[in-house]
């Protein structure tokens, strides 16, 4: 056993190094990005020799910008409430039941989530001057609710599959009907699975870029906003402005997953 | 005495309504029903949000002009698909556009898998979760911010060019940005994770005794990874891949933000078409069209090429 140790101990040695190396290659760029919003300067580079919150605080007071967060955050909770609803119905019709072009059904229920970011955005801007939806917030929701369904729909799978069926048939035994089973049992033992899949989607929502560029009209999202900034060139203002919005999303994802372990643990 | 308790709930109380009965009397009348009241929504919403964007889009791409002005008729054509065949200016950001996913796709899996690998094989099962969610915090933030992020990065006065010069290694900055290079750091760093997540669930399903077996049979390292986890990964490596190559070919505004000239990828072709009057959609469709299509084969292709590799390994 010993033996066995002392051979895979300069593997693991490696290995680790290669780890810390990963972690420091998706953390750095992202602490530069922040390091440099309390620079006192206009001008971007290193190094920092003087420091300031102006930036944050101009953010703070900028009526567009905070505009901006408000109607990002709008997008992501309306789409979201869309997606959980839909992708949650498909989640019960396809999961343990058998039925012809269940296969098909199941394909196109994850197309979306398939379609290369800017085929999907330009397809949702074609699709929306079909049905006559003008390029606005409606539009963005919409796009926004179709793309994410699919993660809801296999997010609420994998919970179902786990669901023990005796429950349903004790509750059907006991007199209730397919909807009050449903409501009482099933969407209960979901709900850890549904919270989960709805903070994911507002993330994804809320960091879209490509669908929010297309279907947008002159309300920007936000990650729109931080587009048009950086093709008129870089300033600390940007890095302030996109350091809340990662401040934001790390905060929500971080405690979404700790919040869908600890319901996943207790049942 | 059930009845009872059951009625002082809402639940009890709505099974009991009258029209509620009737209404739920009527839908489970039979199991057919039953299905076809369930599926009915799913069906339509898949059909009309899922599949007809995407069947809406070739359809624009086989007609001559749209949106349609009035008094002008819109005919079948199948010119737009000829436009791209018939001008090599477009070849060339079709081809690199698919190059460079391939080459990306290729860095991401040789970058991720010993950090897979380690923290499924090396890392105790208490501390897996903690290792993941660590590295799953940067890639909640948005493609635009980590895109940014690179820019400050890789720029003239940015981090790396600064260290370099403290250390001596250079006098003048190296341009990184708007090169292939800075593109390729980009989009490998905005998807990593979705590599990252496939290869880890596949290795970490992978006994470890298999590794020992083979250890004491005398395989060093590097036999044991070609031999032992590299076969019994494929289907990680498979998909991981497959999804990466998926997204790094649709990305549009990281290649315009790092990318220069001579970078021009279909993407930014694509969106050429829908930034001028309307006359260019059906171009533009049919551009999306021939690149979702040229996708959708080589991944088909690969991932039928990697599960004949599986299966060859078993016999």
């Amino acid at each position: 056993m010993n033996n066995r140790v002392e051979l895979f101990r300069g593997n693991r040695i490696f290995l680790s190094c290669v780890y810390w190396a990963f972690v420091l290659y998706v953390f750095v760029p992202l602490i530069l990005m922040v390091l440099m919003g309390f620079k006192d300067s206009k001008f971007i580079g290193f190094p920092i020799r003087s420091w300031t919150l102006d930036w944050y605080t101009g953010v703070f007071s900028d009526a567009q910008v905070l505009s901006t967060f408000g109607y990002s955050v709008a997008i992501a909770v309306l789409s979201t409430l869309i997606s959980v609803v839909v992708g949650t119905w498909i989640a019960v019709l396809l999961e343990g039941r058998k039925f012809v072009g269940r296969g098909v059904t199941f394909g196109l229920t994850v197309l979306p989530a398939l379609v290369p970011g800017i085929i999907s955005a330009i397809a949702f801007r074609i699709y929306a001057r079909y049905l006559g939806i003008e390029p606005g917030m409606g539009a963005i929701i919409w796009a926004h609710a179709v793309h994410n369904v699919p993660f809801v729909v296999l997010v609420v799978m994998a919970r179902l599959s786990t669901l023990p069926k005796s429950q349903i048939e004790a509750a059907r035994d006991l007199g209730a009907d397919p909807f009050i089973a449903f409501a009482r049992i099933t969407l209960p033992y979901l709900v850890p699975a549904i919270l989960g899949a709805s903070i994911f989607c507002l993330l994804l929502s809320f960091d879209d870029f490509v669908r929010s560029f297309f279907l947008g009209g002159y309300e920007p999202t936000l990650p729109v906003l931080i587009f048009a900034k950086l093709k008129s060139g870089m300033s600390p203002e940007i890095n302030a402005i996109a350091t809340v919005a990662l401040l934001l999303t790390a905060v929500i994802g971080v405690w979404a997953e700790r919040f869908t372990r600890r319901m996943n643990k207790e049942s | 005495m059930a009845k009872e308790t059951s009625e002082r709930t809402f639940w009890g109380r709505l099974a009991s309504w009258g029209p509620y009965h009737a209404l739920m009397h009527l839908a489970t009348a039979s199991p057919r029903r039953q299905f076809l009241i369930l599926a009915a929504f799913p069906i339509l919403w898949i059909l009309t949000q899922h599949l007809g964007p995407m069947l809406q889009m070739l359809r624009v791409s086989l007609t001559d002009a749209y949106p349609v002005a009035p008094g002008v008729e819109q005919h079948f054509t199948l010119e737009n698909y000829a436009r791209f065949f018939g001008d090599s200016i477009f070849w060339q950001p079709f081809f690199r556009t698919l190059i460079f996913a391939g080459v990306f796709t290729f860095c991401t899996l040789v970058l991720t898998y010993p950090v897979a690998y380690f923290l499924a094989r090396h890392v105790s099962r208490k501390n897996q979760m903690l290792f993941l969610l660590l590295l799953l915090i940067p890639f909640w933030v948005g493609e635009i911010v980590r895109t940014y992020a690179i820019m400050i990065l890789l720029g003239n006065t940015g981090a790396v060019n600064l260290a370099l010069k403290t250390l001596g290694l250079i006098d003048r900055p190296i341009p990184f940005m708007y090169t292939s290079f800075s593109m390729g750091v980009g989009i490998v760093y905005l998807t990593a994770l979705y590599m990252l997540l496939p290869l880890y669930s596949a290795l970490e399903k992978l006994p470890k005794s298999m590794n020992e077996a083979a250890a004491d049979l005398g395989a060093g390292a590097w036999t044991r990874f070609r031999r032992v986890s590299l076969p019994l990964t494929i289907e990680g490596i498979s998909s991981g891949c497959t999804l990466v190559f998926l997204i790094s070919t649709g990305f549009y505004a990281t290649p315009v933000l790092l990318g220069g000239p001579s970078t021009t990828v279909f993407a930014e072709t694509i969106a050429g078409f829908f930034h001028v009057a309307g006359d260019e959609w059906p171009t533009g469709a049919a551009f999306a069209t021939i690149m979702f299509m040229a996708a959708l084969i080589i991944t088909t292709v690969f991932q039928k090429l990697m599960n004949s590799l599986r299966k060859g390994d078993k016999k």
